[in-house]
């Protein structure tokens, strides 16, 4: 049978995943709701804002921006949206006879701003999921001591 | 339908950036770094809009002072 103190093990983790998932859903998680709300509004009008400034093709990019991207998967369902997007645009629209196969962006200043926001929002949701696990694991502590306390 | 159109074509096909006005696009992007890293940092949410404001000014004023001191030093040695 598991007692509450088994399922705090896993308090720490399921809001690392949470906050990676979506950002802030892992403060959401562990009662900080106003903290939580913050970082989903400012984390994800920041990745979608880049994603608006370059084009989703010129800005999430695993082939060419191979260490942006590692960057942008932080913001977890974020950027697999942005992807799914990016496939899909490349799979319909096929080169012509005079054209390029590969993507060549039409704006590349536009392209490595939208890559810097995306990318920014990546590294800001990585400390938001440190964040989120220091919290569960401060909250764990605490209600340990307080059962050593008791006892 | 039109609408939904309209907000995809938004995220597909990049702006026309020019000219140095690109440069105002780094002043949302601090916002948005002063205010997650304020609200990890302050024990009360209230304390955040403050503390995020006087880091953001901080932030841009430090970048426009290295942005003038890299250009001096591209000025001499040139």
């Amino acid at each position: 049978m598991t007692n509450s103190s088994d399922l705090a093990v896993f308090r720490a983790p399921v809001a690392g995943f949470l906050a990676w998932l979506v950002p802030g859903l892992g403060h959401f998680f562990l009662g900080h709701r106003g903290r939580g709300l913050v970082f989903l509004v400012t984390i994800t009008a920041t990745f979608w804002s880049g994603v608006a400034i370059g084009g989703v093709r010129a800005t999430v990019d695993p082939q060419d921006r191979a260490l942006w991207f590692v960057a942008q998967l932080c913001t977890g369902a974020n950027t697999a949206v942005a992807f799914a997007m990016s496939r899909t645009l490349t799979a319909t629209s096929q080169p012509g006879p005079k054209e390029p196969s590969k993507y060549v962006p039409p704006y590349w200043v536009s392209a490595e701003v939208g890559v810097h926001y995306t990318g920014v929002a990546g590294l800001l949701n990585l400390l938001v999921v440190l964040d989120a696990i220091a919290l569960a694991e401060l909250a764990g502590a605490s209600a340990r001591k307080q059962r050593l306390r008791a006892t | 339908m039109t609408g939904m159109c309209t907000l995809l074509a938004l995220f597909t096909t990049g702006i026309a950036l020019t000219g140095p006005q690109r440069l105002v696009l780094m002043l949302p992007l601090c916002l948005s770094i002063a205010v997650v890293y304020k609200t990890t940092r302050c024990e009360l949410l209230r304390q955040v809009p403050l503390a995020a404001l006087s880091l953001w000014v901080t932030i841009v004023i430090g970048m426009c002072a290295v942005g003038v001191a890299l250009w001096v030093l591209f000025e001499f040695m040139i």
